[in-house]
Parts: C-alpha cells; structure tokens; sequence
C-alpha cells in the first residue's frame, strides 16, 4: 500500500506543481476572491459633488421659471433621496429573484446599507446647482463660451459658478405651429454642456428641461397637469406563481443557476483529473517508462496510485472552485441559497463519477501508443459525458419527470443529473438518494474490474492501436 | 551452489505463435549469464516472463527461491529493452522516486541518488529535466534506476544498444562490478563484443528454443576452431612448405595470411616453434572462437542475412565490433 501512495503523491505533484495547472485553475478562483474583497473596497469612494450653473435662454417665457423650480435646492435634494430608494428598490427585487428571503435577504440589506460603497445614496452624486437665466435674445455662441473650461469640481467662494450647461429653449419647443397627420409638432431644443459633466447630472438636467417643457406645453393647452400624469402612469403587474405552500415570488435565476453551477462543478473537476490521467498514462507508454515503473510495482499498484493521484488533484478542483463560490455567497450573505449537506453528497457523487470516469481514462489511455490514437476511443466516452450538459434544462424544468428519473439510475451520468436534481428547486424523494448511490457504486465495482484486466494487458502491448471490441477481449480474456 | 533462477518446460505463444517453447533454464548465484539469440528469437518474452510482467502459458518458474518476481521485486533490478524516463522530471526526483518504488526511504533514496549520480559522472544533473539529457547520459540514469536499491538479481535487457564506445566500456565496468559484489546478472545483447568479454555463462536461444546453455569456458573448448594463424613478413614466404609442418591437415592462405587447420591431437606449442623457425613472422597466434562464427554457425540460414541482422545499427558500434 505504500508503494501506491508513492505513486499517488507523484502523480499529484506532477499536476499540481507545473505552471500550466497554477495559471489555469488557482488564477481563476483567486481573482474572483480578490475582486469581491477588493470591489467594494474600490467602490467606497463617494461619487464627488458637483457645483455650478445651468444658464437657460428660453425664448417661450414659459420654460424658465420652472427648471429653476425644479433645480431649488429643496428639489435637488428630494429627487435625489427619490432616486435612492428607487436604487435600493432595483437591488431588492434582485436579490428576490436570485431565491433570497426572509432572514437572509434582511442580513444583505443592512450590509449593503453598512458598507458605503453599496449604499444607495452613494450611487446618485450630490449637487449644487443653480439656474441663471439669460435674456432671451442672448447669442448663444457668446454663452456657451463659458461652458468649455467648466468641470464640475470647483467650487467657486463667490456666487460666480461655473456653466456646467445651457440649455436653449426655442418659441416652438412649447408651442406648436404645424400639425402632421393630427399630432402637433415641435422643434427641438439644445441642451449644451461640458465636456466631462457626470453622466448622471446630465440625465437629471435632460429630464427635468423635458417635464418642464411638457409642463409648459400642457399649460400653453389649457390641461390640468397633474390629472394629464395620473392617466399616464405605467400600469403594475403582481407576479407570483401558486405552488402547495401557497403563493411565492418567482425565482427564475436561482432555479436554474444554482443546480446548473453544482453540476458544472462536478463536471468540471472530474473531467479535468480524468484528462490529467488518461494523458499521463499515455506519457508513460509512448516514454516507455512503464516497464521500467512496472519493474517495480505491479500494474494494479501503478493504476491504483495513478487514479488516487490524479482524484486528489480533481478533489483539489472542486475544493478550490466550491470554497471560491463559498465565499462568494457568505459575502453577500446568501449561505441559505445552499444546503451545507449538498457539499456531502457533492463529496459522494464526485467520487462516484471520478472513480468510472478515472477507470475508463485509465483504460483507454493504457490501450493505446499515442495521444492521437485516444482519440477515437474517447469520442464515445465524451459523447456520454456531455449527456448531463445537454440534458440540465429540461431537468432543472421538472427535476422529478419520469426521464429525470430514469438518469438518475443510469451508469456514468447518474452521479450528474443526481446533482442536478438536488440542487433545484424541489425535492427528490428520499429513497432516490441511495438508491442512486448504490448504482453508482455498482458502476463503480465493475469499472475497477474491468479497467484492471485492460490495464495489465494494454500498458505493455504497442503496435496496433485496440478498438473496443479488442477492449472487451482483453477483459474477458484475463 | 544455489540458483538465483530456475525455469523448468516454459511455454509462451502470441497467437499462433511460439515464442518460448518447452525452456529449461538454472541461472547459478552470483553468476554473468549472457543471453544472445537473433531478433525475435524469445529474449525480450523469456527474460519479461522471469520478471512476471508477463506469465507464462504452462511450465514452472522459480526466481530468488520464489513462485513469482512480484514476491521479490525489491530484490530484482530490471532494466528493459523498452525504457524510457519521465521527460518533465528532474533527473534527482526520477532516481528518488525510482528509489522509493523499490522499497528504499527517503532518506537513503536522496543519499545513493547523489552518489550514484557523482560515480557515473553526472552530478550536475540532479537539477535537471531528464529531456535534456542526451541519450547515452540517459542510459546512465536508466542504469541507476536499475541498481540503485541493490539488488540481488540484476536483468539488463539489451543494454548496450545506443551507447558510444567509452560509454561501452563504462557500462562493462558497472556490471562487472556489480557482479563482483556478488550479484547474479543476466544481460541480453546483441554486442557479441561485450557477451564475449563480460559473460561467465552463455544462453542462446533461437525461435523459442533453447541452442546454448553452458559456461564460456566449455564453448571456448567446443568451438575451438584448431587452427593457427601464421603472417610472414615477406610476402615470397608464403610458398615455404607449411602444409608439412607435423600435425597440420590443410592449409588455406588468404592475401598473405595463412590459417593451418590442425589435427585433433596435433601439439600445438610444437608446431608453433616450427612455424617461427621457418619464415620471419608478423604475426603467429592460436585462432579463438569468435562468438559471431558461433551464433551464425548455429542460427543457421544464409550468413549474410544474419550479418545483416547483427550488424550494430551506428558507426561507432561497428568500429568497436571490429577493433574487439
């Protein structure tokens, strides 16, 4: 036995401690932890105040005093305490949607509420704006002089601010002189501003010059505003789906998200070890060192350390990527969002699927000379390991149909779509779990036997690459 | 004496056909078995079956007093004819691990490593990948891997091939060494050369069968060619009377030499002083076997074939056969 752990730990090593296997699957975890430390660390910083003028020439006489209503002071504040909660609404239906309630959904508001960064109001940059209003027959070229040195950062001592823009309202924005096919038209206006004026200002500026000029247009028609608004308001819709504990909240992203990313996990991991094994045992024999390592043990010790080898390596995978999405989900305090017993049965279905998967890679890769002869004996193999990928949607959509449950017991894919089925929405009857364990395990039994007598055989014979027919010879004949 | 190997009616096949038929065989402790026989004679199959890699179709096989090598592969050293290294390791962790397989600890697996590495002249590639070895520093660290756990039993299958002539005479010491600390060898070759000058016993096997099986000392005996070999300086010499000389049955000159066959029971110190005393002489030497007249002599078939066969693949190994 020690002998195979020998094996396993060089077999380990010789994945592990390359460049190739460092820069592919550490960076990857790595920086996605690095980026959720350090992004709202990053995004702590305060959008900076912006201070100035929004000079105005308005040519209707009706425009201007309500953009300098809409930009008093009281106003600024309150559409920006308006736009927060709206902010703060956006993100809690989100997190709704991503499956997140009760306790849990609690927990991420106050810590979006507690890290500043994330805090809504955070996210709308505070002004002092003030309106200037020009004469009407002010030449515009001569006024919009002043915009181009300003920025929006300084802040003047005296009443002199900067011209952060002008807007230009002709007669015709407000009222109409022509009519096509019954709808009066209008002539636009020029909203002018400097060049690296925040994008959200711009937008409040846009907004409220358009409303004023509605305003203005409504007025000028005789309408009362306010019931014009209220017939115009976007209907709401009340989306909820009827389930037996009564009506929920739709949680689309998290059905199919969360079953999706534990199945690829597995996938993933498994399919990775075995390709490491399959390619180091291919090296093995087109280098011609088996004999020489078979001098030494015997080609059941040599498969055996191989695939504990290489299964440390899928295990190392699996670790990596599981306890990246791990602390992904207890920073943002969504460890509800997955059963601490899921990560058991990850543990079991892994070893599961490894095992068959490292058995087959093991044969095959002992088989044949080269890597180009693999080929032809793996395209069955991964016809049958890609099944699980193209089955998730409609197992995800009805985890417990007859088919989903007819995979669950089929060999090789049975451990995936087990996965698949646990980590969705509802549940799998009990008996399920296992029963499908106890075929995986099966599977599993008769893998190792097979594999071995195809190992023995296949690690000294070179020449003819074998077909699967030869492959079953070789088991029926040891 | 007791016998580090014991074959007794040993029979392998591949199909239809007979690689290894009806084999006796007693390797005695401590000895320098050489296994000749042309390509595909059962070599590679006989000496893989000794090392239960592969098993054999019907017949006993005893190795180091067990039923299997797998009951004693800590104290057999296996050098095989398919031999490779590990490209992407370092040369140190490839002995090291080597090592480890055969049973040493950690420990003692770095300490031989080291001094091996210095005894063979390749101490500053413990570092390095074994890529960038060339081929005959390879064999060496194959060699290595074959001793490092010092064992009692030593098998090196064709273990001259691809090595330049200094690199030749290396390795003849390593093994003679190694067999002078009491290890049993068998090495397999197609250097008649080196299974001249190292062998203390010779198995030859052609088409599965067993042809020689017996100390060198006894083929020297029987293939003893009786003839002496006589170059006059003086070319004119050449018609002096040697057919004559007492004990001589024929004489055949070829470009200057003169090979005298003798009679069985002719004196050959005699004839060698009368043989002197009748021209002024280049040379004069009792003829010795030579192992490649042997093997062709019993592998039969057409000579020139079988030279074919046997010609060493690279130039340097041809001059060496031709200066051995």
């Amino acid at each position: 036995m020690g002998k195979v752990f020998i094996i396993a730990w060089k077999e380990f090593l010789a994945t592990v401690a390359t460049k190739a296997f460092i820069l592919g699957l550490l960076l990857p975890p790595f920086f996605m932890t690095v980026a959720m430390v350090a992004m709202p660390l990053l995004m702590n910083k305060k959008a900076p105040t912006v201070y100035g003028h929004i000079a105005v020439i308005d040519q209707s006489g009706m425009v201007a005093p309500r953009i300098e209503e809409a930009f008093s002071a009281e106003k600024q504040q309150e559409r920006r305490e308006q736009k927060a909660k709206e902010v703060k609404e956006t993100i809690e239906k989100g997190i709704q949607s991503a499956g997140i309630t009760g306790k849990t959904a609690e927990q991420v508001k106050q810590q979006m509420d507690a890290s500043p960064g994330m805090a809504a109001q955070n996210l709308i940059p505070e002004t002092t704006l003030t309106v200037q209003v020009l004469p009407p027959e002010t030449p515009v070229d001569e006024a919009k002089q002043a915009i181009l040195k300003a920025t929006g950062r300084e802040q003047a001592a005296d009443g002199n601010t900067a011209r952060l823009a002008l807007l230009v309202i002709p007669k015709e924005t407000v009222k109409s002189s022509e009519v096509s096919d019954g709808r009066p038209v209008f002539k636009p206006y020029q909203l002018l501003t400097a060049p690296r004026l925040d994008i959200e200002v711009q937008k409040d500026i846009r907004s409220q010059a358009n409303r004023a000029i509605v305003d203005s247009r409504l007025t000028d028609a005789g309408e009362e505003i306010e019931k014009i608004r209220g017939l115009m308001a976007p209907p709401t819709a009340e989306e909820k789906s009827v389930t037996a504990s009564g009506e929920t909240k739709i949680n689309d992203v998290a059905k199919l998200l969360v079953p999706g990313a534990f199945m690829f996990l597995l996938w993933i991991s498994v399919f990775s070890a075995g390709q490491y094994l399959l390619t180091s045992t291919i090296e093995e024999k087109s280098s011609r060192v088996m004999e020489v390592i078979l001098s030494a043990v015997s080609p059941l010790q040599l498969m055996l350390g191989k695939i504990i080898g290489k299964g440390a390596v899928g295990l190392l995978i699996l670790a990596l990527f599981s306890s990246a999405g791990a602390a992904a989900l207890i920073m943002f305090a969504m460890a509800d969002l997955i059963a601490w017993q899921m990560l058991i049965l990850l543990f079991v279905y892994f070893m599961i699927a490894y095992v068959t998967v490292a058995c087959l890679m093991a044969s095959i890769g002992a088989a044949v000379n080269d890597i180009t002869e693999a080929q032809s004996l793996m395209t069955p193999v991964m016809i049958i390991l890609v099944i699980p990928m193209m089955l998730w949607m409609p197992i995800i959509r009805n985890p417990n149909s007859m088919f989903a449950q007819v995979c669950s017991f089929m060999p090789m894919i049975n451990p995936f779509i087990m996965i698949l089925r646990l980590a969705g929405s509802e549940p799998v009857p009990v008996w399920q779990i296992p029963a499908s364990i106890l075929v995986g395990l099966l599977t599993v039994v008769f893998m190792c036997w097979a594999s071995a007598k195809i190992f023995r055989i296949g690690v000294l014979m070179y020449g003819k690459p074998p077909n699967f027919t030869t492959l079953v010879k070789w088991v029926r004949m040891a | 004496m007791t016998n580090a190997i014991e074959i007794r009616g040993l029979n392998k096949s591949f199909g239809p056909k007979r690689a290894v038929q009806n084999l006796d065989l007693d390797v005695p402790e401590g000895s320098l078995y050489g296994f000749i026989g042309p390509n595909g004679a059962g070599k590679s199959t006989t000496i893989r079956m000794i090392m239960s890699i592969i098993f054999p179709d019907s017949g006993d096989l005893r190795v180091l007093g067990k039923a299997s090598a797998v009951e004693s592969k800590d104290r057999i050293g296996y050098l095989p004819e398919e031999r490779g290294i590990y490209k992407k390791m370092k040369v140190g962790a490839f002995l090291k691990y080597i090592a480890r397989l055969k049973g040493l600890d950690a420990a003692e697996a770095e300490k031989r490593t080291k001094e091996w590495l210095v005894r063979v002249g390749l101490a500053d590639t413990y570092r390095k990948k074994c890529e960038e070895l060339s081929k005959g520093m390879q064999q060496k660290v194959q060699f290595i891997s074959a001793v490092i756990h010092e064992p009692d039993l030593l098998i090196l299958d064709e273990v001259f091939t691809g090595l330049d002539p200094v690199n030749r005479r290396l390795m003849r010491e390593l093994i003679s060494e190694q067999n002078d600390a009491g290890r049993t060898i068998i090495f397999s070759t197609h250097a008649m050369v080196e299974a001249e000058q190292l062998c203390d016993h010779l198995f030859m096997i052609n088409k599965g069968v067993k042809v020689i099986d017996m100390p060198m000392d006894d083929i020297w005996r029987r293939y003893d060619p009786k003839t002496i070999v006589v170059e006059p300086f003086d070319s004119t010499d050449i018609s002096r009377p040697w057919a004559s000389l007492p004990g001589v049955k024929e004489m055949i000159e070829t470009d200057g030499v003169i090979d005298l066959r003798l009679n069985d029971d002719a004196d050959t110190s005699e004839l060698m002083r009368a043989a002197a005393n009748l021209a002024k002489l280049r040379r004069l030497e009792l003829k010795r076997a030579n192992l490649e007249d042997i093997f062709i002599d019993i592998v039969g078939g057409s000579a020139e074939e079988l030279r074919q066969e046997l010609r060493p693949s690279n130039p340097a190994e041809l001059e060496e056969v031709r200066r051995g």
